[in-house]
């Protein structure tokens, strides 16, 4: 038996999930489910619909992009006089004021990342889709660090909630959360959702497949 | 070697999955075609929903702020200030205030703007909340007229909003007085409207003053009702007494009008919206009956006029019959001499005529007949004192019978009513004739002649003092001769007794029995 059929009868064993039964899945047929005999689980050997899954969020949470930083996050009524403030206003508000480390924390966290993190995501799955062999190590790096920081967006989306709760005098003042605050939630959760749906073993399935071309 | 058999040895204990065919497309991209659809939609409907752009002009941009700055209507917030530029001229600033979609069928000509903010003045006290929140734009929108995205933004808030039912009147005054927008409208001392405007016309003769009268209370004003103005005090040093007319703190501080219509005339029918009324100066203007029909008189008068002022009242036994339209000094030059004429204007329409419900016109030439007749029967004109407290003067007509003859000289400019000095200045005259008289007495020679005659008295006294001294001679012999009288009396008393005890001595004589 030679290297690559070694590896194409590798490639075609699977572990249930539910019963950890290894069974042999049926080579180079897509569209087809697979379930395991004994008990009945579905068997994948990776992600299912990966690629076209993390496309598909990926596009809706830059499409959210735009609104959530064109629609106001939150708006503040004090005394009778409301400010309602996008992202980049907030950030440049706290600029001006000279908090600059908190302008700086928001920027990043609330702008940077996600911004980061949609190219992070896009440039993964180009490169898997293109067949790239090029530094899998570095690439599989990146993703676990694109899935660590991605909560932390978060952040102002807690703000924003802990803050419509404490502070809300009444007349005096109160602060409510604006459209752009669902939006950039939605941001935030889209693309942690295609960070799971992201296989990175197709990263490597990739430069497998290349190696053993070559 | 069979594919089967390669199976089997490769991995003998291997199961085989069960397979099953699935969708080749996956459910996953629902969740962008979501995505695009609810973006789609809520674009069109920011689209759809994006009212109009109007710009509005005002003269400052005090308390605005690009973004911030509301539109509102009865405090509901309809849009907001978009972009604050200067006008091109530099005269004021342009706003662009984006409304909402609802708001585009009440943007027509008659819409107006203002910016709300804190306002205290006297009589009223509004937009203290923009103290907090910042000045606002407010609207009086109106769905009548042409529409308009333009508009000129008014300086101050309008007192009377399209909302509030009522109508507009115009009313024409010589002076404005202290009237200014907002200041109130007055029926009976209740405020039932607002001056919304108070300008000079063209001409610059008159000040037009709108006033809004509020629901019902416009009904109240018929074709006959009068405007007058009620702003501050209206003090008047008049013959009837010191006057005090005021309706209102309110009223004396910013002004203000009021209307009635008099009692003793007849309402007349309802008026149109719009309508011009006369703005009498006063509440005593006011109740003047309208004259139109004014015959001038001229009156010369010798002695002092003092006191006697412009609106004095020319009376017929007490009954205003005309009043003094002017009194000044006037030079002679033909004669070398200052006169002073006073100009009364005598009004007929006051006299009420008794000719069996007919209307009499009568000519010029029967009407001087009519006034030759009067004088020549004694009619004069008198200064009379109209009232002793001030001093002011009137004029009375009277019949004087006993006057010099005299006669109207229809002849001058403006004829000339013969006159005759007041009862006053007859007292006056005579008392300075007296004076005169008395002045003329040779108040010396008489001081003189006294002074002798005291003189004579007083010798004669001392004379007739010494005679009665009692170590005088004539004293002395005073004394004896009184001695003598007293003896002689004694003498005489007793002839008479014996006389009584002896009558019969008077025939035979005494001793003689």
């Amino acid at each position: 038996m030679s290297e690559p059929e070694k590896a194409l009868a590798a490639r075609s064993l699977a572990s249930c999930h539910d019963c950890a039964l290894v069974v042999r899945l049926p080579a180079g047929r897509a569209h087809v489910a697979a379930r395991c005999p004994r008990c009945g689980a579905k068997v994948h050997r990776r992600k299912v619909d990966s690629l076209a899954r993390t496309w598909a969020l990926v596009i809706t949470a830059a499409m959210l992009y735009v609104p959530a930083n064109i629609y106001p996050v939150m708006t503040v009524t004090s005394l009778g006089k409301s400010q309602s403030d996008t992202i980049m206003s907030g950030a440049i508000y706290l600029l001006q004021h000279g908090m600059w480390p908190l302008a700086l924390v928001v920027f990043v966290a609330s702008v940077l990342v996600p911004l980061l993190k949609l190219a992070a995501l896009s440039g993964l799955l180009i490169s898997v889709q293109r067949g790239s062999s090029w530094r899998p190590r570095d690439r599989t790096r990146l993703y676990r660090i694109t899935e660590v920081v991605g909560p932390w967006s978060m952040v102002d989306i807690y703000v924003v909630t802990i803050l419509m709760a404490l502070v809300s005098l009444g007349q005096l003042a109160s602060i409510e959360a604006g459209l752009g605050a669902v939006f950039f939630a939605g941001v935030v959760i889209l693309t942690l959702l295609a960070a799971e749906s992201f296989d990175p073993r197709l990263i490597w399935d990739r430069a497998e497949a290349s190696h053993a071309r070559s | 070697m069979p594919e089967a058999d390669g199976r089997e040895h490769a991995s003998p204990a291997v199961a085989d999955a069960v397979i099953e065919e699935r969708s080749r497309l996956s459910i996953v991209w629902v969740i962008p075609i979501v995505a695009v659809l609810v973006g789609t939609w809520l674009a069109y409907r920011a689209f759809t929903e994006r009212g109009p752009l109007v710009t509005i002009t005002f003269e400052s941009a005090a308390g605005l702020e690009a973004g911030k700055t509301k539109v509102k209507y009865k405090d509901v917030e309809i849009g907001a200030v978009e972009q604050i530029d200067l006008s091109a001229d530099l005269s004021g600033v342009v706003v662009q205030a984006r409304l909402g979609r609802e708001a585009t069928r009440y943007l027509t000509e008659n819409t107006r703007f203002w910016v709300v903010r804190a306002q205290v003045s006297a009589g009223r006290v509004s937009g203290l909340s923009t103290l907090f929140s910042g000045a606002y734009i407010g609207i009086d929108p109106s769905t009548e007229g042409r529409p308009q995205r333009h508009f000129q933004g008014l300086p101050v808030a309008p007192v009377v909003t399209s909302d509030v039912p009522g109508r507009l009147f115009t009313l024409r005054a010589k002076a404005g007085g202290s009237l200014e927008v907002g200041s109130p409208v007055y029926y009976r001392s209740a405020d039932v409207g607002d001056v919304v405007a108070s300008e000079l016309d063209e001409s610059g003769n008159h000040v037009t003053v709108k006033v809004f009268l509020r629901a019902p209370h416009d009904q109240r004003v018929r074709k006959n009702t009068r405007f007058w103005n009620v702003s501050g005090i209206d003090l008047r040093l008049s013959p009837e007494g010191l006057e005090l007319d005021t309706v209102s703190l309110t009223s004396l501080l910013i002004g203000g009008a009021a209307f009635d219509t008099p009692k003793d005339q007849d309402p007349g029918g309802p008026v149109e919206e719009g309508a011009v009324f006369e703005l009498y100066p006063n509440r005593r203007a006011m109740l003047q009956p309208k004259l139109t029909v004014k015959r001038p008189f001229l009156l010369h008068f010798e002695g002092s006029v003092g006191g006697l002022v412009d609106g004095a009242p020319v009376e017929f036994r007490g009954i205003q019959v005309g009043e003094v339209r002017n009194v000044r000094l006037e030079f002679d030059a033909d004669t070398n001499k200052l006169r002073i004429p006073v100009l009364i204007e005598l009004q007929p329409e006051r006299i009420a005529l008794n000719s069996g419900g007919a209307v009499v016109s009568i000519g010029m030439d029967e009407v001087r007949r009519n006034w030759d007749d009067l004088v020549a029967r004694g009619m004069r004109a008198q200064l009379q004192s109209g009232n002793l407290l001030t001093g002011q003067l009137a004029i009375g007509l009277d019949f004087h019978p006993d006057a010099p003859p005299a006669k109207i000289n229809w002849d001058a400019p403006i004829p000339e009513l013969p006159t005759i000095p007041s009862p006053i200045e007859e007292l006056k005259t005579g008392l300075s004739q007296f004076v005169k008289r008395l002045s003329e007495v040779p108040l010396e020679q008489v001081g003189n002649n006294l002074n002798k005659t005291l003189e004579q008295l007083e010798r004669t006294l001392a004379s007739a003092n010494a005679l009665i001294a009692p170590d005088s001679e004539a004293g002395s012999e005073l004394r004896r001769l009184l001695r003598d009288l007293a003896d002689a009396a004694q003498s005489i008393r007793l002839l008479a007794d014996h006389l009584e005890q002896h009558p019969e001595d008077l025939i035979r004589g005494k001793g003689a029995e």
